[in-house]
């Protein structure tokens, strides 16, 4: 009885500003500049992508001058890219998976039990930081590609047909591929696994899938994500068979929404 | 205030927590108390809506705790296991939990300096100790200043320094008119700390008492008396109004009050062999209690 008692003395609950969508984003936003992955992985992504596309071009542009070549110098101004997308899917998968390894997750979802605003946020700062950087890093990959170009007088004039697409491409298809990962770390919980499904699907299933037999084969290995998603990025695809560059970007899209849904339905019905 | 209702959570075959109903009343400590894997870590996980329950319901001061306005306002929560990325300092974790609810970056510091790790607040957490990181997770808890505050383990690690800081944080808390909400497998932790307990085995409630009712009820002692003239001193015992029972060789009488025993035998001129105050502990009071409702028992000899 005496506990109901004290029990009456109950603390008043103050009344709060309620959580809005911008408190959670600026949380995940402090989340995700505060640890040591985000500045290693931006840092690989600019070393990546500038430097090869500048030595590719530097070691390349002479053979491209001669009358050999049997590829558009087009292909060369953003080929450290096709590499330094790695990064993009390292930190997808580390926005979400990270918090799985370490427990982290127990504490976000305490804080902002909407799942939901959980992923949006999450999935607002991965995009928005990867289309600046993937973009910003593109132009400085052309910059520094074109110049060995220029010298051997095959340069690739920003004002060339599909440039300045494939340079905003860059950070579009970054942003995409990042979420997509995120989304498939949100299905497997696990950094290797999450790694492993995207970079098999665009690196080694992408080359491997027109060894299919027949147009079934040639579908499959056009509608993969990295191959349906990479010609938005390029000015001239290496690949003949891709698709167009925006179709295959929608396809991506299409492709990383489905899986989207499902990592969001993941997470907002599991137990965390 | 937490209530329970019917709450159940099944993984599979295994039934976790097993359609418990209970309330945890602000202005107290209530020490949830149970063997491990009885139940205590699933329960206060659907407290803050981590997992979701099979069946049943458990609201916090009458709602789900997932419709809250302002969680960290509400709730504070330290989880069992680590909750914290080692590669984040101590103060970008608390920065961040501080943004997502609108909490001052001034509570932060503030924490911060109530839990001893102001010195160390740079530091990232994968150099924290045990103990470190168990403060870190109660400045977490109290970050948002909230009316209910749920500790899992909160003990687990700390030096018998932090073990009594704890104590009495959880001790002002309750005093404060919050809801406190400790889970511990230690009886004798609760015995220092809880006002109210509610014991967990299998994930049944056993007990919902208060801890001096638990203590009268369970931790029962007397004084065992021997003597030559064992029926006589019986008589003259139960004379004085003292509640007698005989057993084989002694007589063991209530209470534990040997002066008064004593004094009447040399009274009467009986000779006594031996008079020894008995107590039961509260922790052999829990493990009878829970005997049954233990998963891993340590067997000796036989092969796991």
């Amino acid at each position: 009885m005496s506990a109901t008692a004290i029990g009456t003395t109950e603390r008043a609950t103050a009344s709060y500003p309620p959580q809005t969508f911008g408190r959670v984003l600026h949380g995940e936003w402090i989340k995700f500049w505060s640890v040591r992955s985000t500045r290693w992985s931006l840092v690989a992504l600019v070393v990546l992508g500038v430097g090869l596309t500048a030595m590719i071009c530097a070691s390349s542009a002479d053979w491209l001058a001669s009358g050999d070549a049997d590829e558009s110098p087009g292909s060369f101004v953003t080929w450290g890219m096709m590499l330094a997308q790695v990064t993009g899917v390292v930190l997808g998968a580390m926005v979400v998976t990270s918090e799985y390894g370490t427990g982290m997750i127990r504490s976000t979802l305490a804080a902002v039990p909407r799942r939901g605003r959980v992923l949006a946020a999450k999935a607002v700062v991965l995009t928005g930081v990867l289309l600046v950087a993937g973009t910003v890093t593109a132009f400085a990959g052309y910059l520094a590609g074109n110049f060995f170009l220029d010298r051997a007088g095959v340069g690739v004039p920003l004002d060339g047909d599909g440039v300045v697409r494939a340079l905003f491409g860059n950070g579009l298809y970054l942003a995409t591929l990042g979420l997509l990962t995120a989304a498939v770390g949100l299905l497997v919980r696990h950094t290797a696994a999450a790694l492993s499904i995207v970079l098999g699907t665009v690196f080694v299933v992408g080359t491997m899938a027109n060894l299919l037999p027949g147009t079934w084969g040639e579908w499959v290995s056009k509608l993969l994500p990295g191959n349906a998603g990479m010609t938005i990025a390029t000015p001239v695809s290496f690949n003949p068979e891709a698709l167009g560059p925006w179709t295959g970007f929608g396809v991506l899209v299409l492709e990383t929404v489905v899986v989207l849904a499902a990592g969001w339905w993941a997470l907002v019905r599991r137990d965390a | 205030m937490i209530t329970a209702r019917a709450l159940t959570k099944t993984y599979g075959e295994t039934t976790a927590v097993d359609g418990i109903d209970f309330t945890v009343r602000p202005g107290l400590v209530t020490g949830f108390l149970g063997p491990n894997g009885a139940g205590k870590s699933t329960t206060m996980r659907m407290v803050i809506g981590l997992d979701r329950p099979t069946a049943g319901e458990v609201r916090v001061n009458d709602h789900r705790y997932a419709d809250t306005p302002a969680p960290l306002r509400e709730v504070g929560a330290l989880l069992e296991a680590r909750s914290v990325h080692p590669g984040r300092s101590a103060l970008d974790h608390l920065r961040w939990l501080a943004a997502t609810n609108g909490i001052p970056r001034s509570r932060v510091d503030a924490v911060l300096e109530q839990v001893g790790l102001g010195a160390v607040a740079a530091r990232r957490v994968g150099k924290f100790s045990l103990g470190m990181g168990q403060r870190l997770g109660i400045a977490a808890a109290l970050l948002g200043d909230p009316p209910v505050i749920v500790l899992d383990e909160p003990v687990n690690g700390l030096d018998p320094e932090g073990i009594r800081w704890v104590r009495t944080l959880a001790r002002e808390l309750a005093a404060e008119g919050r809801t406190v909400m400790v889970s511990s497998h230690l009886m004798s932790e609760m015995a220092l700390t809880a006002d109210h307990l509610l014991v967990i085995g299998r994930g049944r409630i056993l007990a919902d008492c208060s801890m001096s009712d638990f203590i009268s009820e369970h931790a029962a002692s007397y004084v065992r008396v021997r003597s030559p003239q064992q029926v006589v001193l019986a008589e003259t015992l139960q004379a004085r109004g003292l509640a007698v029972t005989a057993y084989d060789g002694e007589l063991r009488v209530d209470g534990r009050d040997a002066v008064t025993i004593g004094d009447t035998a040399a009274a009467a001129g009986l000779t006594l062999h031996e008079l020894t105050v008995v107590s039961s502990s509260l922790e052999e009071a829990f493990m009878t209690l829970t005997a049954d409702s233990v998963d891993y028992h340590a067997t000796t000899g036989a092969a796991a």
